[in-house]
């Protein structure tokens, strides 16, 4: 699984040379601002149900049968229950990412292959892109984390609704 | 490949679970441990062709019989092959300690290795005992423990005065456990 130290070691391999100061100089960049990404990470683990409720909430806000695509579902709670443990599951990889320091647990278990499956399935991706957006306006700094955690946290919000937009 | 992080991230993964609590307390460890991390990376780095030439010479000198006709270090070929392959097991070794986990030294390294090394004849028993000598000589420049090296050098030393000395005992025995890992996957 990708991640900066790791990448840092294949780009040393690929060349067969010893770890340089250069390479050195960029683990120490991502380890510095580790502390405000395992805040976020952090928070996030507490409290992600309650964050992924508001996802959902919102969604069903704009349109009461939850999927904003062409075929709404009309099974209300199921949909519900789906549509809240699939933002679970993308908050969870959110939780990852922010550990890692790179979206590599992102593009591996979620984005590679989301269209194909949501058009397969039926499911407009604007659903989650936009509860996706809409924790991503939601959360506030110190309120809810420090500015730099919650930078960190909307960026990793920011690159899963573009890939999926 | 992985590192501390994507390690907690797989090990999370696998049970659908969040990553908090006691393994973030372990990698904020990690992260508050970082620079020394760093530093004993560098101090293998920057030493590796001292490491790899004493470890190297230290297995001949202990057993001239490898370097004369018949030895598997005879010729400088082979001797030429020899260092390459111990600056590459010191090299893996650097990535794993720079990552904090053995498995891009098994995956890339050692994965093979023992049938490499029996089909082209090499003993592993001398492997392992240059492995080893890598290990104590890693684990003093790590320490900094290396300060000795005769009367010419004495300027190179650090004269830390009254300064505490940081403890890397815990980055030794783990670089310690990836020449471990060496010396158990070719024997």
């Amino acid at each position: 699984m990708k991640s900066t130290i790791t990448t840092v070691i294949a780009a040393a391999d690929n060349a067969a040379r010893f770890p340089s100061a250069s390479d050195l100089e960029s683990v120490r960049g991502s380890l510095e601002r580790a502390a405000a990404r395992m805040e976020a990470a952090e928070k996030l683990a507490s409290n992600y149900d309650a964050v992924a409720q508001e996802a959902v909430d919102a969604v069903y806000k704009v349109n009461p049968q939850g999927n904003l695509g062409r075929q709404p579902r009309v099974c209300d709670t199921e949909g519900k229950d789906k549509c809240k443990r699939d933002f679970v599951h993308y908050l969870r990889l959110i939780n990852y990412a922010l550990v890692t320091g790179g979206t590599g647990p992102l593009d591996e278990l979620a984005i590679n292959g989301a269209k194909e499956v949501y058009a397969a399935l039926s499911i407009d991706a604007a659903t989650y892109v936009y509860g996706l957006n809409t924790l991503r306006n939601r959360g506030c700094a110190p309120r809810d984390m420090s500015a730099q955690a919650l930078a960190e946290y909307n960026a990793a919000l920011d690159y899963v609704a573009n890939s999926l937009g | 490949m992985l590192d501390a992080f994507s390690r907690a991230a797989t090990a999370a993964d696998a049970s659908g679970s969040f990553i908090g609590g006691g393994q973030l307390a372990a990698l904020k460890t990690f992260v508050a441990e970082g620079n020394k991390r760093l530093d004993a990376v560098k101090a293998i780095s920057t030493s590796a062709s001292c490491i790899v030439t004493d470890s190297v010479a230290g297995m001949i000198c202990e057993n001239p019989g490898l370097t004369s006709p018949g030895g598997n270090c005879y010729s400088n070929r082979r001797m030429a092959a020899c260092l390459r392959d111990g600056e590459i097991v010191l090299r893996y070794v650097a990535y794993a300690l720079l990552a904090g986990d053995g498995s891009v030294l098994q995956d890339r390294c050692l994965n093979g290795l023992k049938e490499t090394y029996a089909a082209l004849g090499v003993p592993t028993g001398s492997v392992a005992r240059a492995v080893a000598i890598m290990k104590a000589c890693a684990v003093a420049h790590i320490n900094g423990t290396n300060g000795d090296r005769g009367p010419q050098a004495t300027n190179n030393t650090i004269n830390l005065g009254t300064t505490a000395k940081g403890d890397c005992s815990a980055l030794a025995s783990e670089a310690a456990s990836y020449f471990d890992a060496v010396s158990t996957s070719i024997s």
